[in-house]
């Protein structure tokens, strides 16, 4: 099975990468692309057409004063010209009257190349000198070329206005759209993390979670909808599984605690010959070791019933730990290894005692059988802003990661396990007493050795 | 041999138990339902009874109640289906001298009468030294002696020699052990009792005498007198 990314906490801020990647972030970029262009658009057209009515306006008005001049006679037209510029008699400014070798006859105009004539035409600023012209040339009968030009610096600025007007809008609106895609985004995601992060718990083994919905009616509430109806099935093909298994455990560990007792009689008869006796030990001993799985699974069931709870009283860790230790440190010193303790005087949980001594004890002795002759086992507590983890570790093999949920599982035991007894049913245990608490338990590596933690959330 | 009445609708386990307690001596009289077991326990005198938890008419729990309102504080041991912890403790509240799950093995069923019965036989002596054989224990200053010299002994072990020696001469097994001296009631496995009665042996062993607790095969261990 793929491993699901890891959640992080609720506290972790968002990372802009995760919202970049959010379809609500990238729709409403495109939608609000599309916007903007077409916005652009529009504005360009406007100005292109209310430039082309002023021009055409200039043009008209370039035309008339040069129909007026060519009804002159051709002789008096330097003179009117001259006259046209003193006396700034139509509004124009710019006039020049070339000969046919362009050179100026009368005007404030040089004579220039490149002018078709009939045609108005734009020059641009020339510092000092004049400002932008729109200048039309006509040639005469004569061969001399009539230049007319008008200021057109409002037409320009204009020009320049609306470039910078709407250039600086459209980044007004591609920053207004980023902003309200991110916005759009974060909710979207938080909802999606929430959903995450139980999704993991479920993996984790937590089937009593389920799929927040909040009831909009969203792709998000049907997809949830949809886990959880998902989560609901499973749930009950695993309870179904598991009744199946308790059943035959109960109904069996009766008939087979009579038969051992039989055995056991017989074994005590006085008459009984050696060999005998010594095979009837044998089927004891395999009689012992089928009724401690049943009786593991019937516990297991028994806890996960949850009747606990009601017992549920504030244990003081010290005390408990250091009763752990107490029970344990024979067997450690035996395999020569050192069992250390390292609590918090003051930390407490609320939970049953018992139950998580038989944890704690379960997890030592586990501890105790795979950390190497002379090695090292121990047993800690520390506390975090989260809440309080008690851990147990040792310096043995380890488990590979890819087997450290399946040892969880019953009857499961990692590879490692192979020489060691066992029935495979006390991790299962421990996870079972962790899971009633509403505590997590997970492996570690110790690099070398197996770090198995329990995590205790702060009490709300 | 002790008179014990057995209080137990089953038939398959009142015979079971009947002939396990036969075996070892006793003799046993049954009664099926409630009613008839608080009318025999009344009326007649016995040395210990083994009662089941759920019977028809009055159950257990009550059963054990208006014993122990009748001022008959003969010993019970209450056997039950019902595992869980807080019933142990609501079936040794209502007066029963210990709790026993079903099913159980019948030599560990025996084991915990003759441990109730042994406790019966001991009550009205609540001396301040036990002696068991050369080991003597100083219950209030919590000091121990073999063959008149001092032994040193850590917290737990002190407890478990205590256990034994009030029961010394019977086999306790290995499950007793871990529910009376530590309280607790889960299987820890065979091994880690064997390794604290391995220690207690080093400290109260004595070179040239055979070891005052002796491991019975299968069945568990028994502080005899040396």
């Amino acid at each position: 099975m793929r491993p699901l990314p890891q959640p992080r906490p609720d506290t972790e801020r968002l990372r802009l990468r995760d919202i970049r990647n959010t379809s609500t972030f990238r729709l409403t970029l495109l939608l609000g692309g599309v916007a903007l262009v077409g916005v652009v658009m529009l504005t360009v057209l406007i100005y292109a057409l209310s430039a082309r009515e002023l021009n055409a306006r200039s043009d008209r008005i370039l035309r008339a004063e040069a129909a007026r001049l060519m009804a002159k006679p051709p002789r008096s037209l330097g003179r009117e010209v001259e006259f046209a510029i003193s006396h700034n008699a139509s509004g124009l400014n710019f006039y020049g009257l070339l000969d046919p070798r362009g050179q100026r006859i009368a005007g404030n105009l040089r004579g220039s190349s490149g002018f078709t004539p009939g045609r108005a035409r734009e020059i641009p600023e020339r510092p000092g000198r004049h400002g932008p012209i729109r200048l039309l040339a006509e040639r005469l009968p004569t061969g001399e070329t009539l230049l007319i030009g008008r200021d057109i610096t409002p037409l320009v600025d204009l020009r320049w206005r609306v470039t910078i007007v709407l250039m600086a809008s459209a980044f007004a609106i591609a920053l207004l759209i980023i902003g309200t895609a991110i916005a759009l985004s974060l909710a979207p995601l938080r909802r999606v993390g929430v959903l995450q992060r139980t999704a993991q718990e479920i993996a984790a083994g937590h089937l009593e979670q389920r799929m927040p919905i909040l009831g909009r009616g969203d792709e998000l509430d049907l997809l949830a909808g949809t886990v959880n109806t998902m989560v609901d099935e499973v749930g009950r093909v695993i309870g179904q599984v598991k009744s199946v298994t308790d059943a035959i455990a109960h109904d069996l560990r009766t008939p087979l605690t009579r038969m051992r007792s039989h055995l056991d009689r017989a074994r005590r008869q006085e008459d009984v010959n050696p060999a005998t006796a010594g095979r009837l030990d044998l089927v004891i001993a395999d009689l012992d070791a089928v009724l401690e799985r049943f009786t593991a699974l019937l516990r297991i069931s028994e806890i996960e019933a949850g009747s606990r709870r009601a017992g549920f009283a504030e244990v003081s860790l010290t005390p408990l730990l250091a009763s752990v230790v107490d029970l344990y440190q024979p067997l450690a010193e035996e395999r020569g290894i050192t069992f250390m303790l390292d609590t918090l005087s003051d930390a407490t949980l609320f939970g049953d005692q018992s139950l998580l001594f038989e944890a704690l004890s379960n997890l030592v002795d586990n501890a105790i059988k795979f950390a190497p002759e002379g090695g090292q086992v121990r047993l800690s507590v520390s506390r975090s802003e989260t809440g309080l983890a008690i851990e147990v570790r040792d310096n043995g093999s380890g488990i590979a990661q890819e087997q450290r949920q399946s040892v969880l599982r019953r009857f499961d035991r990692g590879e490692a396990s192979a020489q060691i007894p066992g029935s495979g049913l006390g991790l299962s245990v421990v996870v079972a007493i962790v899971h009633l608490h509403q505590f997590t338990l997970t492996l570690d590596d110790a690099a070398p050795g197996l770090i198995v933690r329990i995590a205790a959330p702060i009490q709300p | 041999m002790a008179r014990i009445l057995v209080i137990e609708d089953d038939t398959a386990t009142a015979q079971e138990i009947v002939t396990e307690l036969g075996a070892h001596g006793h003799e046993t009289v049954h009664a099926d339902n409630g009613d008839a077991g608080l009318e025999k326990a009344t009326r007649e005198p016995f040395d210990l009874i083994t009662l089941d938890r759920m019977l028809p008419s009055i159950d257990g729990l009550t059963l054990v109640e208006r014993l122990r309102e009748r001022r008959i504080h003969v010993p019970v041991l209450m056997i039950s289906a019902l595992s869980d912890v807080d019933e142990r403790i609501a079936g040794l509240r209502a007066g029963g001298d210990d709790y026993l799950t079903k099913p159980f093995a019948s030599n560990e069923m025996a084991m915990r009468v003759e441990v109730l019965l042994r406790r019966q036989a001991q009550q009205p002596a609540e001396e301040a030294i036990l002696r068991v054989g050369g080991i003597e224990i100083d219950l209030i200053r919590r000091k121990v002696k073999v063959d008149g010299e001092s032994v040193r002994l850590l917290h737990m072990e002190l407890r478990l020699l205590e256990f034994l020696a009030r029961h010394a001469g019977d086999i306790v097994s290995r499950k007793i052990i871990f529910e009376k001296v530590w309280g607790y009631y889960f299987d820890p496995g065979a091994n880690l009792i064997n390794v604290h009665i391995a220690r207690l042996r080093k400290k109260l062993d004595r070179p040239g005498k055979p070891s005052a607790i002796v491991t019975v095969k299968g069945e568990g261990y028994r502080l005899d007198a040396v």
